[in-house]
């Protein structure tokens, strides 16, 4: 093992390690010294509250601005921008890296593309197939039929399967798609620094606005090719026949995903978005062989900018698919397996840490700053729901009676079953919340259905039980003992 | 900076703020410290943990009266030792004096108030001796063991009714026993075992007539009965033996035994007697010695082997 591989081990050891040592050191104290553990508990929820407070001000301001800039007519307020920012010359390149996604998950993307209000002649589709995948050809053949003709560009391409270097992942698609279009544009004679790339996922469907509003954005930013485009993901596509546990947890999603959007220093690039085209071959692609490419790719421009690179909030919606399976027990399998992907990001954190290594241009503050951020960020995923159920009841069960007769012994249910309570509070705001960013009812689905959206949230402590913190101390530990998953897309498509 | 950035610096700032300064106070809470003015600085409290049934008595600490009522805690309570009255219209008060000790919780959560007026009911309608109550039928059984009547009524002493009789005993029963399937009962004096039918319709008892067991030749100290409900085990002052809950059966002797007082325990479930006797050992000596008797299904008698010092 060289040193570089030996560093980048090393990385990978340590957001599970410091995990797996809070938890650890939580439940020895327990023990040896349950009223050392239950003043960490008591401080750790009394923190836990506040975040809880401050997170759910930043959702609903969020909310508010998502409602502001909703139905805006944003073709015309680009229209209104100076000469010098002539959206007329800009393209829209929009890639969906595709696995075994079928036509029924396809169609309904492309067609949302099509209904869009964005000059159809300023948008070039490419839809990246896996060549293993068996019915690639034939899908690519009837798409092709269907939509060719409605855009400037349609192209189908067809990823080679183990190319010397890559992985099985989205990236090394997308990045495969890319650089065919790359082919495709230089054909055309279109400067890449005129086409803003989309890369979404195959069952995202954009707003009818997203492209005028992507197109204003950019044209409005001081650097708008340091910048990458982020709208909000929800899940409305097939959200009221969703069976409620996926549909709270998707729903939770969402709002994780605007309150990141109010918090820009540490926003990053997550599932759908946007971002130059002319950036995109600057850093080289997408990576080729990691998971987490949608959040890659943002500190890889990071790095390449020299921490002059930031994303941009859309405050509008590309609406995606509930993942969920044909019983409960295979839905939340399915769920955890998402989530677990997802918490795959902490592999952002060696790669960010040696490229911080590598680079002398950016200030060791930001450095210190943005490498804090990203791990803090995964290792409370990976711990939060472990302390506030699991852990915090421990002082009481193995402390004896000794510590049970102390005060704090006494004080300390009080004390969690009030964060409980709280957390339960707050969840009101979210039932509030939820319902505003639903779809109008579909004509086959009862009245009745109203009432369960309300009623179902009272699962949310089951699902933090299952899906708190669990798939990110999975990844952690996975990271940690070298145990890389591999991209296995979301089985979608139930509608 | 945007107006949402601004807000959101503001709450960020604020937080951090509330949780540096919220933290000291919510810590020295749960650890229960308070600030002892005789002393000027703050000092390790305790506290009194209160519940009781039925919730919602007034509390007197030290004659004082609180705002709160029960079930309720109370906080700060510096070490020492409290006079604690609760009070609750219409129930008898309770006292009592407290310790509290630095950063420990006294829980008092088994206080039951018992009401001034208790809620009594006579039953029974007849004169009486003893009873037993059958909660699996909800009904009561009375006996007048001194006139041989029993009657039986629901457990609100409704339906009281005269079910049946047995003869006079003299001397009077010293004891009395219910079949493990509840649906016989014994009475017994040292010379006599009266068994009545509690079900009129039991196979074993056609008729409601009570079956009489004389003893004139010994004397019974106790009577167990057996987990099919058809056999007796008796204790006398000669020997152990068993006995069909019939009339005229023939006792099987088991035991001879030494002591006339022997003390027997009888375990139903397991159909074992455990007794005590006097036996001789190999030193020629008497001792007193514990046996077990299995008396299942089996029915073998175990010789008991004398404790050899």
């Amino acid at each position: 093992m060289n040193n570089a591989k030996r560093i980048k081990r090393y990385l990978e050891i340590i957001p599970g390690a410091i995990s797996w040592g809070i938890i650890i050191v939580l439940i020895t104290l327990s023990i040896i010294n349950p009223v050392a553990c239950a003043i960490s508990i008591i401080v750790f929820d009394f923190y836990w509250i506040i975040r809880t407070i401050y997170l759910s001000t930043l959702l609903v301001l969020a909310h508010r601005k998502l409602f502001q800039e909703k139905n805006k007519d944003w073709l015309s307020e680009c229209q209104k921008l100076d000469v010098k920012k002539d959206w007329r010359r800009l393209y829209h390149l929009i890639i969906f890296p595709v696995y075994k996604e079928g036509l029924g998950v396809l169609r309904p993307s492309l067609e949302a593309l099509r209904n869009s209000r964005y000059p159809k002649e300023k948008m070039i589709v490419v839809v990246a197939f896996e060549e293993r995948y068996a019915h690639a050809q034939a899908n690519a053949i009837t798409l092709e039929t269907e939509f060719k003709a409605a855009f400037f560009g349609y192209l189908s391409t067809f990823h080679p399967d183990k190319v010397p270097g890559e992985t099985r992942t989205k990236g090394a698609n997308a990045t495969w798609a890319a650089k065919r279009t790359r082919e495709f544009l230089d054909r055309k004679a279109i400067a890449y620094e005129d086409v803003i790339i989309s890369c979404f996922d195959a069952d995202t469907c954009a707003d009818r606005e997203y492209f005028g509003c992507l197109t204003y954005h950019f044209l409005t930013q001081p650097k708008p090719h340091q910048a990458s485009y982020q709208p909000m993901p929800v899940y409305n596509n097939n959200i009221w026949h969703a069976p409620s546990f996926a549909r709270i947890v998707e729903i939770s999603a969402s709002f994780c995903q605007m309150i990141d959007s109010m918090r820009l220093e540490k926003f990053v690039t997550f599932s759908s978005h946007s971002m130059s085209f002319k950036t995109l071959v600057e850093i080289d692609y997408w990576p080729v062989d990691m998971v987490s490419d949608d959040s890659v790719i943002y500190w890889k421009a990071f790095l390449f900018y020299k921490g002059d690179y930031q994303v941009i909030p859309l405050y509008i919606t590309v609406s995606m698919d509930v993942a969920y399976s044909s019983n409960l027990f295979k839905t939340i399998a399915l769920q955890y397996r998402q989530k677990r992907r997802w918490a795959w990001g902490v592999e952002n954190f060696p790669f960010l840490i040696n490229g911080f290594l590598h680079n002398k241009d950016i200030p060791l503050l930001i450095k210190i700053r943005r490498s804090f951020q990203l791990l803090e960020s995964h290792i409370m995923w990976a711990i939060w729901a472990v302390i506030v159920i699991l852990i915090g009841p421990l002082p009481i069960l193995l402390g004896g009676a000794f510590f049970n007769q102390m005060a704090i012994g006494y004080n300390l249910p009080r004390i969690t079953g009030l964060l409980f309570n709280f957390t339960l509070a707050t969840s009101l705001a979210l039932i509030i919340l939820s319902r505003t960013i639903l779809p109008p009812r579909p004509k086959d689905v009862s009245w009745f259905k109203n009432i369960v959206m309300l009623v179902e949230w009272i699962i949310v402590p089951i699902i933090i039980l299952i899906l708190g913190s669990t798939p990110a101390l999975d990844a952690q530990t996975r990271l940690m003992l070298a145990k890389y998953i591999e991209f296995n897309p979301t089985e979608k498509g139930i509608r | 900076m945007s107006g949402e950035q601004k807000i959101r610096a503001f709450l960020f700032y604020s937080g951090v703020f509330i949780f540096f300064i919220g933290l000291p106070f919510i810590l020295s809470s749960a650890l229960s410290y308070k600030f002892n003015p005789r002393i000027f600085r703050f000092a390790k409290a305790g506290l009194i943990a209160l519940k009781t049934q039925p919730q919602g008595a007034s509390i007197y600490l030290n004659g004082a009266l609180l705002n709160e009522k029960t079930p309720t805690t109370i906080n700060e309570l510096l070490p020492g030792e409290y006079n604690l009255r609760l009070e609750l219209e219409n129930y008898y008060p309770w006292s009592a004096v407290v310790s509290v000790e630095a950063g420990n919780v006294r829980r008092m959560d088994k206080i039951i108030l018992f009401p001034l007026l208790p809620d009594i009911k006579q039953l029974n309608k007849e004169k009486i001796s003893s009873f037993w109550v059958d909660k699996d039928k909800d009904k009561v059984y009375y006996f007048n063991q001194e006139e041989g009547i029993f009657y039986k009524s629901d457990l609100e002493g409704e339906n009281f009714e005269l079910i049946g009789s047995f003869p006079p005993m003299r001397p009077l029963p010293i004891k009395w026993k219910i079949s493990p399937d509840k649906e016989k009962l014994l009475f017994f004096n040292p010379y006599q075992i009266v068994v009545v039918n509690l079900r009129p319709s039991h196979k074993s008892y056609p008729t409601q007539s009570p079956l009489v067991l004389n003893f004139p030749d010994r004397k019974i100290i106790d009577i167990f009965w057996h987990s099919d409900s058809y056999h007796l085990i008796l204790i006398t002052d000669s020997n152990i033996e068993v006995q069909e809950a019939i009339l005229q059966s023939v006792p099987v002797n088991l035991v001879d035994l030494n002591k006339k007082n022997v003390s027997a325990f009888y375990d139903e479930n397991k159909d074992m007697l455990y007794f005590i006797d006097n036996q001789k050992a190999a030193d020629g000596k008497f001792y007193d010695n514990l046996f077990k008797l299995e008396l299942s299904t089996k029915f073998s008698l175990i010789k008991p082997k004398a404790f050899e010092p």
